[in-house]
Formats: C-alpha cells, structure tokens, sequence
C-alpha cells in the first residue's frame, strides 16, 4: 500500500521502506519533464487541429535540426552557417533511393546515415584548415552551391518542383491518425536527439568540447585531441541533420531543395539556436515552437509574410536578453554551468 | 556605330581569345561587385552578409525615383546613393554592426535577415513581372573582336570597375585617410593609440563600401537583368572574391576577381556555363587547403 503524505513544499510517497519526494514549491519543480509531459499529452487536445498537428510536428523537426548544430558549434568551435547542407543531402539520397530503386524506408536511413558520413568526413577537414569566417563563409556557401546543383541536374532533383510521392513511414486509414503518429516520431526523434547530445555535453567529453570552443591552444596542451574532436562533432551532428532529412522525405513524402536549401531556411535554424539561448541544447525546443507558430501565423498575411517574418525575427534578436534568449527570462531561477561564447572571427 | 576587329579563323585561337575577353571583362565587374565587401572586412573585420541590399536597393530606388518620382535618370541616381548610405549608415552601421560587433553570430543573422527584407519587400512591390529596368545605356551597340562579339556597354563597365579600383587603391594607399583606414585594418588598439579616429572611419568605410556596387548595379544593369533576387548571387560572387583573395586585402580581391573571372569563362566557354559557380567554389576549396586564408592571407587592406 502507498502511501502519500502532503507537506509544505512537497508530496512524498511511502511504500514499504521506500521514499519518494516530488517538490511543489515552483522552484523546485522538474520542469523538464513536466514540459516532456505537455509535449506528449498535446495531441489529446488538438486531436481536430491537424495543420497545428502539422505546425507542431514541424518545431520538433527544427528543433532535431537546431539541437545537433548547437552542439557542432561547440565541438568545433566554429559557427556553422550552412547546417541545411546535410538534410539536403539526406533528404535527396533517401528520396532518390526511394524513387528510382525501391528501398524501403529502413535502407534508406542506412543510405542516409552513409552517405551524410561519407560527404561530412570528406568536408570535415574544413574545421582545421578554415579559420573563424573563413568557415562560416565556406559552409555558407556550400548549400547554395548544392541549391545549384538541384537545378543543374534537374532531371534528377527536379529543382523547384522537388521529388514526390517517397513511400510513407507510416500509413493508418484514418488521416487524423497519421497527423497524431507523425508528431509522435517527431517527438521522439527530438527528445533522442536532447538525449544523446545533453548527455553528450554533460559527460567528460562536454568538458573537453567546451576547452576546444574557448581555447584550442589550450585545450591541446591539456591533452585533449582537439582536430579528433573537431572532425567527430563536424561529422556526428551532421548525420543527426541528414536523418531529419530522411525523416522530412519519408513523412510529407515530398522533398525540395528549393525548400531546404536557402538563406531562409538557414537563417529560421540559426534564429532558432540564437533566441533559445546561445547554443543551449534545451533552449532549441521553445526556440523552434516559437517560430513554427510565428511563421503559421504569418502565412495568413499572405505574401507580405515574406517580408514580416524576417522582421519578426530581428526583432525578437533585439527584445530577448542578449545572446541569452528565451533562457535569459528564465535563467534567474537556474543559472547555466557553462555559457559559451561563439567565435566567429577567432583567429 | 558597330566596330570590327577581325582576328585569326582558328577555332582554337578564338576561343582562347574568348577566354582572355571575357576573363579582363568579367574579372573587371566581378572588382567591382566586391570592393565594397573587401573593404568592409579589411576595416570592419566583419562579414557584411547584408550586402546584397546595396544591389537590390540600387535597382529599386533608382527606378522607384524615375518612375514613381518622375525624376530623370542621373537626379536619380544621386538620390539613391544618398538613400544607400544612409541606410548603410543607420540600418547596419547603428543598428547592426555597432550594436553586436561582440556577439558576432547574432551580427551575421540580423544583417543576413535585413537583406532577407529588403529583398522580399522588394519582390512584394515590383514582382519580376513588373518589369523593372534602369536605361542606363551608355553605347547601345557590339564590337567584334576578332569573330567575338561583345557589347560595348559590357567594356564599358569593365572600364569602370578598372578605373574604380584604381581610384581606391590611390585613394587607400597615397592619402592621409588612407593610411588612416590602413593603420585601423592592420591594428586596431595601435591605431587608437596613434589618435586615429575610428569611428569616423568605420562610417567613412560604410560609405566607400556602397559606391563600387551601386556604380556596378547601374553599369551592369542594360544587360545583367534586374529582379529582387539578384542580390544573392552578388553576394555569393563578392564572397568567393574574399574568401580566395585574403579577407579583406585589396590586393588578393584583384587577383581574386580575374582568377574567378578565368574560371568562369573558361568553364563557360570549354565545358557548359552551368558550372561556373561550381568550378569556382571547387578552386576556391583546393586554393584554402593550400593556403590557408587565401591568396593574400596578410588580412590587411593593402
């Protein structure tokens, strides 16, 4: 028999000679996991709203995207400005592969994988040889040369129109629940990908990604393996964003370069990883719900949404706390271990 | 008045000519499409990712005042370059550049977001089919050299991006505010030490920054083609000239240009014009494995 005791500031929870305590006084609550909790209990409510469903699925998306490129920015200390490079390369190899050779979605996550691998361990030396802007320019550009490329060959990536009609993950008969189940796996793959990284930057391995990020000089007579460690966080986030690729093919069974590829795209995930607070893994989260509800709200505008959105955005870079973010409003009650600066212009 | 050279009926021979035309032309207009990034990463030591607007606005602003003010083409002008640089002077230098100069990751989305307005607002309000056109002409006709035929208005504005250039390399290297501009690019601190005043540089930078591609949009415009999304590609083309050439160091954006200018012709010419941006990016990549920071990896402006 359990037993449930109230106190002052918490419940506890008796069984045999076991205790459990949930602390109530605000402060003190898990706020992680209650909002895991409200994530994972939305669909109840919006169970009649699929294009929120859909809005919603796509912030997980963003997310799974903004949470693997803050942690590049850690590990190798430069500031990726080209993150949507590998989900054009995922999404196009699982589609094309889906297309013209039939694979199942499970070959094409392993085509995903390899393939993103194999192009980010060729690009990967770009960490040592391009110095501060010297790489956020290079990995600017290098989608937009991709971009290019969709066009150059457009019987094969059929440029503007995109590739349609990839087989689906899922497919239930009722449309509602292919809404709840892809937002769903969107979720998961989120949370996976919060998981692996936040523990990643917690471990001993975050204490040597943050040495590389302030000093690699220093980090070097300290032992650590700062060009290892370089080419591992280039190559391992950038898998992470072509399987949200993959995912992307696989789930609106439609992919675009044209969508993927640009400046705008860039600039929402950048925004996102900026406003959650500067490369703080959980900051991503209501970085990405932020701007997935600002830019649904604005298509309704119609095509001065072009214009707004961006508008919006600067503007939220300028009202939240500098650098901070949304963590800035909230970091009052939990101050952060380590705030990283990002190097642009280092040396 | 239809000039002709004749030259040699050698196909080989042509198209070497071809090349060599097209590299002195297009290395011309490419100096001046990026003069004005060079110079603002040789100051400023930032990457200004909003200057694509220079172009856009050039286009738009002065065909916004001909048609919409009804001003002739040269009043318009003029009033343009005013609106660029105060814009230049408001909007990126107070409002961007000043403001997060130390958190620069913020410093390239906001200024990469500006142009990311400017060129959708433009868009919203003279759409391709709007049929925007600057009639800045100056000899509508061809030469012919040697069995190749180029428009005169294309010399001209290769001229124009020569004699531009010239001006501010006479400018940077044989003036007081020249050596001023140089000492801040070379050491900042030092350069405070010695009195210079750099913030009256760095505007004065942003100013000189807004001319070479404005006078480019206006020269280039007859047959470039004009729409709200040519800043892009400007910008792409100013960036491989700075990256290849050395941030921010005048005389690597030089080499810079007619080395990329060469790539493209020659890829145009021998192989097909779709990948031209790709050889370029591809030489650019090979040339930063070898020497890291670019052809003139000095980082100063001269």
């Amino acid at each position: 028999m359990v037993n449930f005791e109230l106190r002052r500031d918490r419940i506890v929870a008796r069984w045999r000679d076991k205790k459990t305590e949930w602390v109530i006084e605000p402060r003190y609550w898990r706020n992680s996991t209650i909002a895991i909790t409200c994530l994972f209990i939305l669909p109840l409510f919006l169970y009649g709203f699929p294009h929120i469903l859909t809005m919603f699925t796509t912030a997980n998306l963003y997310a799974a995207i903004a949470i693997p490129l803050a942690l590049q920015l850690l590990g190798t200390g430069r500031v990726n400005f080209g993150p949507q490079l590998y989900l054009g390369v995922g999404g196009y190899t699982a589609a094309l592969l889906n297309l013209h050779f039939g694979w199942n979605p499970a070959m094409t996550l392993m085509a995903t994988i390899l393939v993103c691998a194999a192009i980010a361990l060729i690009l990967s030396p770009t960490t040592w040889i391009a110095k501060g802007l010297y790489f956020s320019l290079i990995t600017l550009i290098l989608p937009l040369t991709f971009l290019d490329i969709t066009y150059i060959w457009g019987d094969i990536f059929r440029g503007e129109v995109g590739l349609v009609g990839m087989s689906p993950l899922l497919a239930f008969k009722k449309v509602t629940w292919n809404y709840i189940a892809y937002y769903y796996l969107s979720l998961i793959l989120m949370l996976l990908y919060l998981l692996v990284c936040d523990r990643t930057v917690r471990s001993r391995i975050g204490v040597s990604m943050a040495a590389v990020n302030e000093n690699e000089n220093v980090a070097r007579m300290m032992g650590v393996r700062v060009d290892a460690y370089k080419v591992f966080f280039y190559v391992a986030p950038s898998i992470l964003t072509g399987i949200v690729g993959w995912f992307i093919v696989h789930t609106f069974r439609t992919f675009a370069g044209v969508t993927y590829l640009p400046l705008e795209f860039m600039a929402k995930i950048l925004i996102i990883v900026i406003i959650g607070g500067r490369a703080f893994l959980y900051g991503a989260i209501p970085g990405a719900y932020l701007i997935s509800i600002v830019e649904d709200s604005l298509r309704r505008l119609g095509p001065v949404n072009y214009f707004v959105f961006p508008l919006i955005l600067i503007a939220l870079i300028v009202v939240l706390p500098r650098g901070e973010g949304l963590w800035g409003l909230y970091k009052k009650r939990r101050p952060r271990d380590y705030f990283p600066k990002l190097h642009v212009r280092r040396e | 008045m239809s000039v002709s050279i004749q030259g040699s009926a050698n196909p080989m021979s042509d198209l070497l000519l071809q090349i060599v035309i097209y590299t002195l032309i297009w290395g011309s207009i490419y100096l001046l499409i990026s003069l004005g990034f060079s110079l603002i990463c040789g100051v400023l030591r930032i990457f200004h990712l909003g200057y694509g607007v220079i172009f856009v606005l050039a286009a738009y602003l002065t065909w916004t005042f001909m048609e919409d003010a009804g001003l002739g083409l040269v009043p318009s002008i003029i009033l343009m370059i005013l609106v660029q640089c105060a814009f230049a002077l408001i909007v990126f230098y107070k409002g961007v550049f000043q403001r997060y100069l130390e958190e620069e990751e913020i410093l390239l989305t906001v200024s990469l977001l500006v142009f990311l307005v400017i060129v959708h607002l433009a868009n919203y309000l003279f759409p391709v089919t709007a049929g925007v056109s600057i009639p800045s002409t100056i000899i509508d006709d061809i030469v012919t050299i040697g069995g190749i035929t180029i428009a005169w208005q294309m010399i001209i504005a290769a001229l124009v991006g020569v004699v531009v250039t010239a001006i501010y390399v006479v400018a940077l290297t044989r003036t007081r505010i020249g050596l001023v501009i140089r000492a801040i690019s070379q050491n900042l601190p030092a350069a405070l030490l010695m009195g210079a005043n750099v913030n009256r540089m760095y505007y004065l930078a942003m100013i000189l920054s807004v001319i070479p591609p404005t006078i480019c949009m206006i020269m280039i415009a007859p047959f470039w083609g004009i729409d709200p999304f040519m800043g892009m590609p400007l910008l792409m083309t100013a960036m491989l000239v700075s990256i290849l050439g050395g941030l921010g160091n005048l005389k690597g954006s030089i080499v810079a240009s007619y080395l990329i200018g060469f790539i493209h012709a020659s890829v145009s010419f021998v192989f097909v014009p779709r990948f031209m941006g790709f050889a370029a990016l591809i030489v650019t990549l090979i040339v930063m494995i070898y020497r890291r920071g670019g052809i003139f990896a000095g980082e100063t402006l001269w």
